[in-house]
């Protein structure tokens, strides 16, 4: 399928019950959403698990779905109120989380098996912090960071997404990055970094 | 933290890169002259260089990817079976119960009222739209289409791993991983006369 067709014409071919428009546009973003999710819930297989929720929400709500934002934001809001479910159910539920960090701290460190290994040690625990910093952001503080930060949003889009305000966004823009500053520093006071 | 409060939230933008131009070029003009505002740029530019380090370590591995497609298929499938008359079924079927009658009179009424509070109110409630898949593209055909492409998937990536890596006892763990994938198709003939070369191909080179 040609590459130049935008979203929102693979939308409209979709809706006109050409369903191989729909497999079009699963190919474009299942990446970015599982690396989105990866970033959020931090473990493959749950990530994995929206990633196909949030397909499947898309499916069967695409027939109704009128351009009035980007496809890309929309898919991002699927996503995103997936993972702050996802974050809200693990809160109430803290001993899963725990288990299910330990687990994805051995896939999520990159390995590099030619390097010093307390070198590469030294750098896994540092991931491990900076990844434990992020998730003490709160849901919606890391949702509209991760947006911005690594997906590639407008503020107006993150707004979009996350049904907020774009006021409210910076400000949870702001207390995220703030947030971060004050858990990151003894890193770099400590001259680990 | 910056004492000179009026700034923080430009320092906080700056080092985010999220200051338009107009506002740029003042902000680093104050920089020049204020001390706690560039400890604070400093700082929120720290954190974020290391919060970004540790997300680019992450990577999406592609046979993660792998399977995406197929099981959105599977699960649309899945739902599939659970459609309204399913639902009616087992509805009617939890009626014949001893209260069943009242239940019946009881639901009908309310139905009824909801069709009047309709006709003199408006528009009556919706069932949530979902699209269905048609009969040429089925989930189940969707689903068959999607392994076939996973079988194909495996055999290049088993090919790769012979032609370029010219690694034989990887090259036969992948082939038999795609004979046990294909298992009920004729892929697992191909993965066959594969591992058959490649079982002469490592005799003829001990030989």
């Amino acid at each position: 399928m040609d590459k130049l067709i935008d979203d929102e014409m693979l939308v409209a071919q979709f809706q006109a019950g050409r369903q191989n428009a729909f497999d079009e546009l699963m190919k474009r973003y299942k990446s970015k959403i599982f690396s989105y999710l990866l970033r959020s819930v931090r473990n493959y297989e749950d990530a994995e698990d929206i990633t196909i929720e949030v397909f499947f929400k898309a499916y069967r709500a695409l027939e109704n779905w009128q351009p009035k934002a980007k496809f890309s934001t929309w898919l991002y809001k699927i996503a995103s109120n997936l993972a702050i479910d996802y974050h809200r159910a693990k809160a109430r539920n803290p001993v899963y989380a725990l288990e299910d960090t330990e687990i994805s701290e051995e896939h999520l460190v990159a390995t590099d098996l030619y390097s010093d290994p307390e070198k590469q040690l030294e750098e896994k625990e540092r991931g491990i912090i900076i990844r434990e910093a992020v998730d003490q952001l709160s849901p919606k503080q890391k949702a509209v960071f991760m947006l911005s930060r690594y997906e590639g949003l407008q503020l107006k889009e993150v707004a979009e997404a996350l049904d907020m305000a774009e006021g409210t966004v910076k400000i949870h823009l702001h207390r995220a990055v703030k947030r971060l500053q004050t858990l990151l520093r003894p890193l770099w006071e400590n001259n680990d970094i | 933290m910056p004492k000179c409060k009026k700034s923080e939230g430009h320092a906080i933008d700056y080092a985010y890169r999220g200051l338009s131009p107009a506002e740029e070029e003042p902000f680093k003009a104050h920089l020049r002259n204020c001390q706690d505002c560039t400890e604070a740029v400093e700082s929120y530019t720290a954190a974020l260089e290391l919060t970004d380090k540790a997300q680019e370590e992450l990577v999406v591995p592609e046979h993660a990817l792998q399977n995406i497609e197929m099981n959105v298929y599977k699960r649309l499938a899945a739902a599939q079976e659970q459609t309204w008359f399913s639902r009616l079924r087992t509805y009617f079927t939890s009626v014949g119960s001893p209260f069943g009658g009242y239940k019946t009179a009881a639901v009908s009424s309310i139905a009824i009222a909801l069709i009047v509070a309709a006709v003199f109110l408006g528009k009556p409630p919706q069932p949530e739209p979902t699209l269905q898949l048609t009969k040429e593209h089925s989930a189940e055909a969707r689903i068959a289409e999607y392994h076939e492409q996973g079988i194909q998937w495996n055999l290049e990536e088993a090919l790769i791993t012979h032609h370029l890596r010219n690694d034989a006892w990887e090259t036969e763990s992948q082939l038999n991983r795609m004979k046990e994938q294909a298992q009920g198709t004729s892929w697992t003939q191909v993965a066959d006369k594969h591992l058959q070369y490649l079982q002469s191909v490592t005799l003829n080179r001990t030989q």
